[in-house]
Protein backbone atom coordinates (compact mmCIF):
# COMPACT_ATOMS: atom_id res chain seq x y z
CA UNK A 1 0.00 0.00 0.00
CA UNK A 2 1.87 3.52 -1.13
CA UNK A 3 0.72 5.88 1.51
CA UNK A 4 2.27 9.31 0.98
CA UNK A 5 2.60 11.34 3.90
CA UNK A 6 3.33 14.87 1.77
CA UNK A 7 0.50 14.57 0.07
CA UNK A 8 -1.80 14.92 3.23
CA UNK A 9 -2.26 18.61 3.62
CA UNK A 10 -2.24 19.18 7.68
CA UNK A 11 -4.10 21.79 9.32
CA UNK A 12 -3.46 23.33 12.77
CA UNK A 13 -5.83 25.31 14.22
CA UNK A 14 -6.52 26.33 18.39
CA UNK A 15 -9.31 24.75 20.04
CA UNK A 16 -9.50 27.94 22.07
CA UNK A 17 -7.20 28.98 24.86
CA UNK A 18 -6.60 25.17 26.05
CA UNK A 19 -6.47 22.98 22.54
CA UNK A 20 -5.27 22.34 19.34
CA UNK A 21 -6.73 20.70 16.67
CA UNK A 22 -4.87 18.89 13.74
CA UNK A 23 -6.88 18.11 11.15
CA UNK A 24 -7.13 16.34 7.82
CA UNK A 25 -9.75 16.81 5.06
CA UNK A 26 -13.40 16.25 6.46
CA UNK A 27 -14.12 12.98 5.37
CA UNK A 28 -14.94 9.02 6.62
CA UNK A 29 -11.53 7.40 5.11
CA UNK A 30 -9.26 4.35 6.38
CA UNK A 31 -5.86 6.50 4.67
CA UNK A 32 -6.94 9.03 7.01
CA UNK A 33 -7.50 8.14 10.53
CA UNK A 34 -4.25 6.17 10.09
CA UNK A 35 -2.59 8.99 9.91
CA UNK A 36 -4.44 11.07 12.96
CA UNK A 37 -3.46 7.52 14.89
CA UNK A 38 0.11 7.98 13.22
CA UNK A 39 0.54 11.56 14.45
CA UNK A 40 -1.21 10.96 17.64
CA UNK A 41 1.16 8.12 18.56
CA UNK A 42 4.25 10.34 17.14
CA UNK A 43 3.44 13.15 19.45
CA UNK A 44 2.89 10.57 22.46
CA UNK A 45 6.28 10.08 22.15
CA UNK A 46 7.46 13.41 23.45
CA UNK A 47 6.02 12.86 26.37
CA UNK A 48 5.53 16.49 27.05
CA UNK A 49 3.96 17.40 30.52
CA UNK A 50 1.90 19.70 29.54
CA UNK A 51 -0.33 17.76 27.14
CA UNK A 52 -3.36 16.49 28.81
CA UNK A 53 -5.13 14.72 25.78
CA UNK A 54 -4.34 13.71 22.88
CA UNK A 55 -8.21 12.83 20.61
CA UNK A 56 -9.06 11.27 17.93
CA UNK A 57 -11.53 11.65 15.26
CA UNK A 58 -12.30 10.81 12.03
CA UNK A 59 -10.03 13.93 10.54
CA UNK A 60 -8.81 15.53 13.39
CA UNK A 61 -6.37 14.76 16.49
CA UNK A 62 -7.26 17.38 19.50
CA UNK A 63 -4.35 18.51 21.49
CA UNK A 64 -5.25 19.41 25.19
CA UNK A 65 -2.82 20.99 27.02
CA UNK A 66 -2.46 22.55 30.91
CA UNK A 67 -2.02 26.37 30.49
CA UNK A 68 0.40 26.73 32.95
CA UNK A 69 2.59 23.82 32.27
CA UNK A 70 2.88 24.87 29.15
CA UNK A 71 4.41 28.29 30.16
CA UNK A 72 6.25 26.18 32.72
CA UNK A 73 7.72 23.53 29.83
CA UNK A 74 11.98 24.49 29.61
CA UNK A 75 11.64 23.14 25.98
CA UNK A 76 8.61 25.34 24.77
CA UNK A 77 9.99 28.33 26.88
CA UNK A 78 13.58 28.45 26.08
CA UNK A 79 12.53 28.75 22.04
CA UNK A 80 9.99 31.02 23.80
CA UNK A 81 7.41 29.73 21.00
CA UNK A 82 3.64 30.22 21.61
CA UNK A 83 1.43 26.95 21.50
CA UNK A 84 1.12 27.02 17.75
CA UNK A 85 4.22 27.17 17.11
CA UNK A 86 4.76 24.40 19.37
CA UNK A 87 1.99 22.21 17.36
CA UNK A 88 3.79 23.33 14.27
CA UNK A 89 7.13 21.81 15.20
CA UNK A 90 5.36 18.54 16.15
CA UNK A 91 3.87 18.29 12.50
CA UNK A 92 7.00 19.05 11.08
CA UNK A 93 8.66 16.52 13.09
CA UNK A 94 6.05 13.95 12.40
CA UNK A 95 6.04 14.92 8.88
CA UNK A 96 10.26 14.22 8.80
CA UNK A 97 9.42 11.17 11.16
CA UNK A 98 7.10 9.48 8.31
CA UNK A 99 9.28 10.46 5.36
CA UNK A 100 12.05 8.32 6.69
CA UNK A 101 9.65 5.47 7.93
CA UNK A 102 8.25 5.49 3.72
CA UNK A 103 12.15 5.67 2.61
CA UNK A 104 12.79 2.30 4.98
CA UNK A 105 9.49 1.02 3.54
CA UNK A 106 10.18 1.64 0.02
CA UNK A 107 13.96 -0.07 0.51
CA UNK A 108 12.59 -2.45 2.25
CA UNK A 109 11.45 -4.96 -0.37
CA UNK A 110 8.70 -7.54 0.26
CA UNK A 111 7.25 -5.62 2.77
CA UNK A 112 4.72 -7.84 4.32
CA UNK A 113 1.84 -5.64 6.34
CA UNK A 114 1.36 -6.89 9.33
CA UNK A 115 -1.70 -9.09 10.11
CA UNK A 116 -3.82 -6.68 12.32
CA UNK A 117 -5.62 -8.58 15.31
CA UNK A 118 -9.27 -8.50 14.60
CA UNK A 119 -11.66 -8.28 17.47
CA UNK A 120 -14.86 -10.47 17.26
CA UNK A 121 -17.52 -9.74 19.22
CA UNK A 122 -20.53 -12.39 19.32
CA UNK A 123 -24.23 -10.54 18.67
CA UNK A 124 -27.45 -11.85 18.81
CA UNK A 125 -30.17 -10.98 15.87
CA UNK A 126 -33.11 -12.06 17.64
CA UNK A 127 -36.11 -10.10 16.90
CA UNK A 128 -36.13 -9.46 20.79
CA UNK A 129 -32.92 -7.72 20.60
CA UNK A 130 -33.07 -6.75 16.65
CA UNK A 131 -35.94 -4.03 17.22
CA UNK A 132 -35.40 -2.28 13.97
CA UNK A 133 -34.80 -5.00 11.80
CA UNK A 134 -38.31 -4.91 10.14
CA UNK A 135 -37.13 -1.28 9.47
CA UNK A 136 -34.56 -1.80 7.19
CA UNK A 137 -36.55 -5.08 5.63
CA UNK A 138 -38.86 -3.25 4.43
CA UNK A 139 -37.13 -0.58 3.08
CA UNK A 140 -34.31 -1.92 1.60
CA UNK A 141 -36.20 -4.51 0.46
CA UNK A 142 -33.59 -7.02 1.97
CA UNK A 143 -34.29 -10.24 4.08
CA UNK A 144 -32.90 -10.30 7.65
CA UNK A 145 -30.76 -13.50 7.01
CA UNK A 146 -29.08 -10.94 4.31
CA UNK A 147 -29.02 -8.25 6.97
CA UNK A 148 -26.89 -10.27 9.08
CA UNK A 149 -25.00 -11.99 7.05
CA UNK A 150 -23.71 -8.66 5.46
CA UNK A 151 -23.27 -7.27 8.74
CA UNK A 152 -21.23 -10.35 9.68
CA UNK A 153 -19.04 -10.37 6.67
CA UNK A 154 -17.30 -7.34 7.21
CA UNK A 155 -14.60 -6.06 9.05
CA UNK A 156 -15.28 -2.79 10.67
CA UNK A 157 -12.56 0.26 11.73
CA UNK A 158 -13.21 1.68 15.01
CA UNK A 159 -13.18 5.47 13.74
CA UNK A 160 -13.59 7.18 17.13
CA UNK A 161 -14.89 6.76 20.25
CA UNK A 162 -17.60 9.18 21.88
CA UNK A 163 -21.38 9.88 22.55
CA UNK A 164 -21.27 7.70 25.91
CA UNK A 165 -17.89 6.23 27.07
CA UNK A 166 -16.87 3.19 25.09
CA UNK A 167 -18.82 3.67 22.26
CA UNK A 168 -17.23 3.14 19.21
CA UNK A 169 -18.34 4.53 15.88
CA UNK A 170 -17.43 2.28 13.12
CA UNK A 171 -17.59 1.71 9.48
CA UNK A 172 -17.75 1.20 6.74
CA UNK A 173 -21.88 -0.55 6.59
CA UNK A 174 -22.21 -2.01 3.29
CA UNK A 175 -25.00 0.26 1.10
CA UNK A 176 -27.36 -2.45 0.92
CA UNK A 177 -27.96 -2.51 5.03
CA UNK A 178 -27.42 1.43 5.42
CA UNK A 179 -30.25 3.07 7.06
CA UNK A 180 -30.85 6.61 8.31
CA UNK A 181 -30.93 7.33 12.78
CA UNK A 182 -34.65 7.54 13.85
CA UNK A 183 -35.77 10.81 13.09
CA UNK A 184 -36.20 11.30 17.11
CA UNK A 185 -34.59 9.09 18.89
CA UNK A 186 -35.52 6.55 21.74
CA UNK A 187 -36.00 7.65 25.29
CA UNK A 188 -33.45 4.24 26.19
CA UNK A 189 -31.81 2.13 24.16
CA UNK A 190 -30.62 -1.38 26.30
CA UNK A 191 -26.49 -1.60 26.84
CA UNK A 192 -25.17 -4.23 24.25
CA UNK A 193 -27.82 -2.97 21.34
CA UNK A 194 -26.03 -2.87 18.06
CA UNK A 195 -26.84 -0.38 15.67
CA UNK A 196 -26.67 1.14 11.87
CA UNK A 197 -26.95 4.68 11.21
CA UNK A 198 -26.14 5.35 7.83
CA UNK A 199 -22.64 4.16 7.21
CA UNK A 200 -21.95 3.74 10.85
CA UNK A 201 -22.12 0.70 12.57
CA UNK A 202 -21.95 1.25 16.88
CA UNK A 203 -22.67 -0.97 20.29
CA UNK A 204 -24.43 1.13 22.88
CA UNK A 205 -21.69 0.13 26.16
CA UNK A 206 -24.86 1.31 28.43
CA UNK A 207 -28.17 2.05 28.62
CA UNK A 208 -28.75 5.48 26.86
CA UNK A 209 -31.54 7.63 24.73
CA UNK A 210 -30.44 6.86 21.18
CA UNK A 211 -31.19 7.10 17.34
CA UNK A 212 -29.06 4.75 15.99
CA UNK A 213 -31.61 1.67 13.91
CA UNK A 214 -30.96 -1.29 16.79
CA UNK A 215 -30.72 -4.70 14.67
CA UNK A 216 -28.95 -6.91 17.49
CA UNK A 217 -27.60 -6.87 20.82
CA UNK A 218 -24.01 -8.70 22.03
CA UNK A 219 -24.15 -10.26 25.64
CA UNK A 220 -20.65 -8.25 25.99
CA UNK A 221 -19.57 -5.63 28.68
CA UNK A 222 -18.21 -3.02 26.01
CA UNK A 223 -17.78 -0.51 28.56
CA UNK A 224 -17.51 -1.01 32.29
CA UNK A 225 -15.40 1.07 34.79
CA UNK A 226 -12.46 -1.93 35.66
CA UNK A 227 -9.75 -1.13 33.33
CA UNK A 228 -9.81 -4.69 31.71
CA UNK A 229 -12.97 -3.50 29.89
CA UNK A 230 -12.29 0.24 30.04
CA UNK A 231 -10.36 0.30 26.84
CA UNK A 232 -11.81 -2.74 25.04
CA UNK A 233 -12.20 -0.81 21.86
CA UNK A 234 -9.80 1.99 20.62
CA UNK A 235 -9.86 4.03 17.09
CA UNK A 236 -6.98 2.24 14.84
CA UNK A 237 -9.10 -1.23 15.84
CA UNK A 238 -10.51 -3.06 13.90
CA UNK A 239 -13.50 -5.77 14.59
CA UNK A 240 -15.73 -8.35 13.07
CA UNK A 241 -19.34 -9.49 14.40
CA UNK A 242 -20.44 -12.92 14.40
CA UNK A 243 -23.93 -14.47 14.85
CA UNK A 244 -25.19 -16.09 17.96
CA UNK A 245 -28.76 -17.86 19.01
CA UNK A 246 -30.60 -16.76 21.99
CA UNK A 247 -29.64 -18.90 23.85
CA UNK A 248 -25.52 -18.48 23.68
CA UNK A 249 -26.56 -14.68 24.28
CA UNK A 250 -28.29 -15.40 27.61
CA UNK A 251 -25.13 -18.26 27.87
CA UNK A 252 -22.88 -15.09 27.64
CA UNK A 253 -24.79 -12.51 28.84
CA UNK A 254 -22.33 -10.53 30.64
CA UNK A 255 -25.11 -7.94 31.90
CA UNK A 256 -26.61 -9.96 34.36
CA UNK B 1 -14.98 9.53 60.11
CA UNK B 2 -17.26 10.51 57.64
CA UNK B 3 -19.45 12.98 56.16
CA UNK B 4 -23.36 11.72 55.71
CA UNK B 5 -25.59 12.46 53.39
CA UNK B 6 -29.38 13.26 55.05
CA UNK B 7 -31.49 14.22 51.98
CA UNK B 8 -29.97 14.53 48.89
CA UNK B 9 -30.20 18.10 46.59
CA UNK B 10 -31.14 16.94 42.47
CA UNK B 11 -27.72 16.98 41.06
CA UNK B 12 -24.87 17.12 43.80
CA UNK B 13 -21.58 15.93 43.09
CA UNK B 14 -18.04 15.38 44.37
CA UNK B 15 -15.44 17.29 41.42
CA UNK B 16 -11.69 17.73 41.86
CA UNK B 17 -9.93 19.14 38.89
CA UNK B 18 -11.63 16.48 36.52
CA UNK B 19 -10.19 13.17 34.90
CA UNK B 20 -8.04 13.64 31.76
CA UNK B 21 -6.63 11.16 29.78
CA UNK B 22 -9.63 9.11 28.69
CA UNK B 23 -11.25 11.46 26.20
CA UNK B 24 -10.32 9.23 23.06
CA UNK B 25 -11.85 6.57 25.06
CA UNK B 26 -15.31 8.39 25.11
CA UNK B 27 -14.98 9.08 29.19
CA UNK B 28 -15.80 12.77 30.00
CA UNK B 29 -13.69 14.55 31.56
CA UNK B 30 -15.68 16.04 34.55
CA UNK B 31 -14.94 18.32 37.08
CA UNK B 32 -15.56 21.27 38.88
CA UNK B 33 -18.05 23.89 36.37
CA UNK B 34 -16.39 26.71 38.70
CA UNK B 35 -12.82 25.97 39.35
CA UNK B 36 -12.10 29.44 40.65
CA UNK B 37 -14.48 29.23 43.98
CA UNK B 38 -13.55 25.42 44.47
CA UNK B 39 -10.18 26.45 44.21
CA UNK B 40 -11.03 29.48 46.87
CA UNK B 41 -12.58 26.99 49.10
CA UNK B 42 -9.93 24.41 49.09
CA UNK B 43 -7.12 27.52 49.10
CA UNK B 44 -8.73 29.05 52.21
CA UNK B 45 -8.76 25.98 54.03
CA UNK B 46 -5.24 25.45 52.93
CA UNK B 47 -6.17 22.41 50.99
CA UNK B 48 -4.12 21.73 48.11
CA UNK B 49 -6.05 24.18 45.16
CA UNK B 50 -7.51 20.97 43.24
CA UNK B 51 -8.38 19.03 46.02
CA UNK B 52 -12.32 17.03 45.72
CA UNK B 53 -14.92 18.96 47.19
CA UNK B 54 -18.93 19.08 47.44
CA UNK B 55 -20.31 20.71 44.33
CA UNK B 56 -23.75 21.75 45.39
CA UNK B 57 -26.94 23.17 43.34
CA UNK B 58 -30.14 24.55 44.97
CA UNK B 59 -32.08 22.24 45.92
CA UNK B 60 -29.16 21.08 47.73
CA UNK B 61 -27.81 18.61 49.70
CA UNK B 62 -27.96 18.44 53.52
CA UNK B 63 -25.12 16.77 55.52
CA UNK B 64 -24.40 15.60 59.02
CA UNK B 65 -20.77 15.57 60.24
CA UNK B 66 -19.69 12.34 62.29
CA UNK B 67 -16.30 13.99 63.80
CA UNK B 68 -15.19 17.47 63.75
CA UNK B 69 -14.12 19.02 60.96
CA UNK B 70 -12.89 22.40 59.47
CA UNK B 71 -14.77 23.40 56.62
CA UNK B 72 -15.22 25.97 53.83
CA UNK B 73 -18.26 27.17 51.72
CA UNK B 74 -17.18 29.13 48.53
CA UNK B 75 -19.31 29.76 45.15
CA UNK B 76 -22.73 30.63 45.08
CA UNK B 77 -24.63 32.05 48.36
CA UNK B 78 -27.46 29.47 49.35
CA UNK B 79 -27.60 30.76 52.79
CA UNK B 80 -25.90 27.87 54.74
CA UNK B 81 -26.76 27.02 58.00
CA UNK B 82 -25.32 24.64 60.31
CA UNK B 83 -27.92 23.63 63.05
CA UNK B 84 -29.97 26.09 61.81
CA UNK B 85 -27.48 28.91 62.48
CA UNK B 86 -26.69 30.96 59.92
CA UNK B 87 -22.18 30.88 58.75
CA UNK B 88 -20.44 32.85 56.73
CA UNK B 89 -19.34 31.81 52.63
CA UNK B 90 -15.47 31.95 52.30
CA UNK B 91 -14.49 31.77 55.83
CA UNK B 92 -12.94 28.22 57.78
CA UNK B 93 -16.06 27.17 59.71
CA UNK B 94 -15.54 24.54 62.85
CA UNK B 95 -18.30 21.90 62.84
CA UNK B 96 -18.50 19.12 65.65
CA UNK B 97 -19.46 15.69 65.56
CA UNK B 98 -23.49 15.68 64.48
CA UNK B 99 -23.54 18.70 63.61
CA UNK B 100 -25.85 19.08 60.26
CA UNK B 101 -25.55 21.65 57.53
CA UNK B 102 -27.95 22.48 55.24
CA UNK B 103 -29.30 25.53 52.47
CA UNK B 104 -31.83 27.68 52.73
CA UNK B 105 -32.10 29.03 49.44
CA UNK B 106 -30.20 30.37 46.67
CA UNK B 107 -29.17 33.88 46.51
CA UNK B 108 -27.06 34.40 44.18
CA UNK B 109 -25.17 32.37 42.04
CA UNK B 110 -25.89 28.53 40.75
CA UNK B 111 -23.25 26.49 42.06
CA UNK B 112 -21.79 26.19 46.02
CA UNK B 113 -18.53 24.37 46.67
CA UNK B 114 -17.87 22.81 50.60
CA UNK B 115 -14.37 22.06 51.05
CA UNK B 116 -13.41 19.74 53.96
CA UNK B 117 -10.41 20.24 55.50
CA UNK B 118 -7.65 17.45 54.92
CA UNK B 119 -7.95 14.47 52.84
CA UNK B 120 -10.58 12.63 51.25
CA UNK B 121 -10.48 8.72 52.20
CA UNK B 122 -12.09 7.45 48.67
CA UNK B 123 -10.51 5.50 46.19
CA UNK B 124 -10.54 7.73 43.04
CA UNK B 125 -11.17 6.45 39.33
CA UNK B 126 -8.98 7.03 36.88
CA UNK B 127 -6.95 9.06 39.15
CA UNK B 128 -10.11 11.58 39.80
CA UNK B 129 -12.36 11.67 42.22
CA UNK B 130 -14.59 13.73 40.38
CA UNK B 131 -18.19 11.72 40.04
CA UNK B 132 -18.71 10.15 36.60
CA UNK B 133 -22.69 10.17 35.33
CA UNK B 134 -24.14 9.89 38.85
CA UNK B 135 -24.89 11.89 42.19
CA UNK B 136 -25.03 12.23 45.86
CA UNK B 137 -27.18 10.14 47.29
CA UNK B 138 -29.23 10.52 50.57
CA UNK B 139 -27.08 8.07 53.28
CA UNK B 140 -24.05 7.92 51.42
CA UNK B 141 -21.18 8.53 53.30
CA UNK B 142 -18.11 9.82 52.39
CA UNK B 143 -14.75 9.08 54.75
CA UNK B 144 -12.41 12.63 54.65
CA UNK B 145 -9.71 12.49 57.10
CA UNK B 146 -9.06 15.53 58.49
CA UNK B 147 -5.74 17.21 58.21
CA UNK B 148 -4.01 17.80 61.90
CA UNK B 149 -0.58 18.61 60.33
CA UNK B 150 -2.02 22.10 58.47
CA UNK B 151 -0.99 25.30 60.52
CA UNK B 152 -3.27 27.84 61.07
CA UNK B 153 -1.00 29.86 59.03
CA UNK B 154 -2.06 28.98 56.12
CA UNK B 155 -5.69 29.24 56.26
CA UNK B 156 -6.33 32.72 54.59
CA UNK B 157 -9.25 33.99 55.92
CA UNK B 158 -10.64 35.12 59.07
CA UNK B 159 -13.39 36.76 60.48
CA UNK B 160 -11.23 39.86 61.05
CA UNK B 161 -10.06 40.30 57.72
CA UNK B 162 -11.43 39.43 53.96
CA UNK B 163 -8.62 39.09 52.37
CA UNK B 164 -8.28 40.40 49.28
CA UNK B 165 -8.47 37.34 46.88
CA UNK B 166 -11.41 36.61 48.24
CA UNK B 167 -13.26 39.68 46.80
CA UNK B 168 -10.93 39.72 43.50
CA UNK B 169 -12.25 35.81 42.58
CA UNK B 170 -15.98 36.67 43.97
CA UNK B 171 -15.92 40.17 41.14
CA UNK B 172 -14.56 37.93 39.05
CA UNK B 173 -16.76 35.34 38.74
CA UNK B 174 -20.00 36.66 39.87
CA UNK B 175 -19.80 40.00 37.19
CA UNK B 176 -21.84 40.26 34.01
CA UNK B 177 -18.43 41.38 32.01
CA UNK B 178 -18.58 39.58 28.67
CA UNK B 179 -17.18 36.37 27.86
CA UNK B 180 -14.22 36.53 25.58
CA UNK B 181 -14.38 33.74 22.97
CA UNK B 182 -11.61 32.69 20.38
CA UNK B 183 -13.28 31.94 16.99
CA UNK B 184 -13.42 28.65 15.52
CA UNK B 185 -13.88 27.08 12.50
CA UNK B 186 -17.33 27.04 11.54
CA UNK B 187 -17.57 31.55 12.97
CA UNK B 188 -16.42 32.22 9.33
CA UNK B 189 -19.68 30.52 7.53
CA UNK B 190 -22.15 32.57 10.00
CA UNK B 191 -23.69 35.11 7.42
CA UNK B 192 -22.58 38.49 8.06
CA UNK B 193 -26.13 39.88 10.33
CA UNK B 194 -25.16 36.82 12.47
CA UNK B 195 -22.36 37.27 12.92
CA UNK B 196 -22.88 41.14 14.08
CA UNK B 197 -26.38 39.77 15.93
CA UNK B 198 -23.61 37.68 18.24
CA UNK B 199 -21.66 40.44 18.83
CA UNK B 200 -23.81 43.11 19.73
CA UNK B 201 -26.66 41.61 22.02
CA UNK B 202 -26.71 39.40 24.90
CA UNK B 203 -27.64 36.23 25.48
CA UNK B 204 -28.58 34.29 29.05
CA UNK B 205 -29.01 30.93 29.90
CA UNK B 206 -32.03 29.13 28.93
CA UNK B 207 -33.76 26.28 31.53
CA UNK B 208 -32.16 22.48 31.50
CA UNK B 209 -28.52 23.97 32.13
CA UNK B 210 -27.28 21.12 33.35
CA UNK B 211 -23.50 20.26 34.15
CA UNK B 212 -23.09 18.96 30.42
CA UNK B 213 -23.97 21.94 28.37
CA UNK B 214 -25.60 24.96 29.16
CA UNK B 215 -28.05 26.70 26.09
CA UNK B 216 -27.89 29.77 25.60
CA UNK B 217 -30.93 32.23 24.49
CA UNK B 218 -30.81 34.93 22.57
CA UNK B 219 -30.26 36.41 18.55
CA UNK B 220 -31.13 32.95 16.52
CA UNK B 221 -28.08 32.21 13.93
CA UNK B 222 -27.43 31.22 10.45
CA UNK B 223 -24.92 30.25 8.07
CA UNK B 224 -24.37 31.10 5.11
CA UNK B 225 -23.89 27.56 3.80
CA UNK B 226 -25.69 25.19 6.25
CA UNK B 227 -23.79 22.27 6.46
CA UNK B 228 -23.14 18.52 7.83
CA UNK B 229 -20.13 18.20 10.58
CA UNK B 230 -18.16 15.32 11.00
CA UNK B 231 -17.49 14.47 14.81
CA UNK B 232 -15.26 16.23 15.86
CA UNK B 233 -12.77 17.80 18.65
CA UNK B 234 -14.66 19.75 21.19
CA UNK B 235 -13.77 21.28 24.56
CA UNK B 236 -14.76 22.60 27.48
CA UNK B 237 -16.40 26.51 26.62
CA UNK B 238 -16.83 25.19 23.31
CA UNK B 239 -19.94 27.24 21.64
CA UNK B 240 -22.06 25.05 19.65
CA UNK B 241 -24.44 26.13 16.70
CA UNK B 242 -27.42 23.36 16.76
CA UNK B 243 -29.70 23.43 13.55
CA UNK B 244 -32.11 25.39 14.56
CA UNK B 245 -30.28 28.41 15.33
CA UNK B 246 -29.61 27.97 18.97
CA UNK B 247 -26.39 28.09 21.12
CA UNK B 248 -25.08 25.65 23.37
CA UNK B 249 -21.73 26.07 25.73
CA UNK B 250 -20.48 22.42 26.50
CA UNK B 251 -19.76 22.05 29.65
CA UNK B 252 -17.90 19.80 32.21
CA UNK B 253 -19.11 17.07 31.42
CA UNK B 254 -19.49 17.28 27.69
CA UNK B 255 -19.41 14.80 25.21
CA UNK B 256 -15.58 13.82 23.85
CA UNK B 257 -16.03 14.92 20.16
CA UNK B 258 -19.35 16.61 18.49
CA UNK B 259 -21.25 17.27 15.17
CA UNK B 260 -22.15 20.42 15.49
CA UNK B 261 -21.42 23.36 14.01
CA UNK B 262 -18.43 24.88 16.10
CA UNK B 263 -18.66 28.71 16.31
CA UNK B 264 -15.63 29.24 19.19
CA UNK B 265 -15.04 28.25 22.44
CA UNK B 266 -15.55 30.78 25.73
CA UNK B 267 -12.20 31.22 26.79
CA UNK B 268 -11.12 29.04 30.50
CA UNK B 269 -11.27 32.04 32.51
CA UNK B 270 -14.38 33.75 31.86
CA UNK B 271 -16.11 29.81 32.15
CA UNK B 272 -16.74 30.23 36.22
CA UNK B 273 -18.68 33.19 35.56
CA UNK B 274 -20.86 31.54 32.77
CA UNK B 275 -21.25 28.91 35.10
CA UNK B 276 -22.70 30.65 38.32
CA UNK B 277 -24.69 33.04 35.71
CA UNK B 278 -28.51 32.78 36.79
CA UNK B 279 -31.58 32.90 34.01
CA UNK B 280 -31.53 36.73 34.34
CA UNK B 281 -28.35 37.88 33.90
CA UNK B 282 -27.49 39.26 30.40
CA UNK B 283 -23.77 38.52 28.72
CA UNK B 284 -22.21 40.12 25.86
CA UNK B 285 -19.59 38.07 23.74
CA UNK B 286 -16.44 39.46 23.04
CA UNK B 287 -13.42 38.04 20.84
CA UNK B 288 -10.15 37.87 21.92
CA UNK B 289 -6.95 36.30 21.15
CA UNK B 290 -4.76 33.39 22.70
CA UNK B 291 -2.33 35.76 23.81
CA UNK B 292 -5.09 37.79 26.08
CA UNK B 293 -6.47 34.70 26.81
CA UNK B 294 -3.81 33.21 28.38
CA UNK B 295 -2.93 36.60 29.81
CA UNK B 296 -6.12 36.83 31.89
CA UNK B 297 -5.98 33.24 33.25
CA UNK B 298 -2.59 33.78 34.53
CA UNK B 299 -3.54 36.46 36.06
CA UNK B 300 -5.96 34.57 38.22
CA UNK B 301 -3.74 31.77 38.54
CA UNK B 302 -1.29 34.35 39.97
CA UNK B 303 -3.73 34.77 42.93
CA UNK B 304 -3.41 31.11 43.54
CA UNK B 305 0.17 30.67 43.45
CA UNK B 306 2.30 30.95 46.94
CA UNK B 307 -0.98 29.97 48.73
CA UNK B 308 -1.60 26.29 47.78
Amino acid sequence: MKTNFEDMNWRLELLGDHALVFSLEEKMSEEIIEKIMALKKNIEAFNFDFIKELIPSYHTLSLVYDINLFYENEIASKNNQSIIECGNAMLTAFNSAAVNIELANATEKNSSTAIEKIIRIPVCYDERFGIDLENIVSKNKISVDEIIKIHTEETYLVYCLGFLPGFAYMGKVNAAIQIARHASPRKEVMAGSVGIAGMQTGIYPMNSPGGWQIIGRTPLKIFDKTPTILGKLEAGNRIQFYPISFSEFEKLNEYK
Amino acid sequence: MAIKIIKNGIADTIQDIGRYGYQHLGIQANGYLDYQSASLANTILGNPRNSPVFEIHFPASSFCFTRNYTICISGANFVPVLNEKSIALHTPIEVKQNDTLQFLKPIEGRISYIAIQGKINEEPWLSSHSFFANSIQKDDQFEWEASSTISKKMVLGNENSINPIINEIHSHVFSTSPLHFIPGPVWKDLTHESQKAFLSTGYHIGMQANRMGYPLKGAVLQLSKPNQYLSAAVTRGTLQLLPNGELMVLMADHQTIGGYANLGQIILVDLPRLAQASHQTSFHFLETTIETAHKLYQQIEKKFIHRS
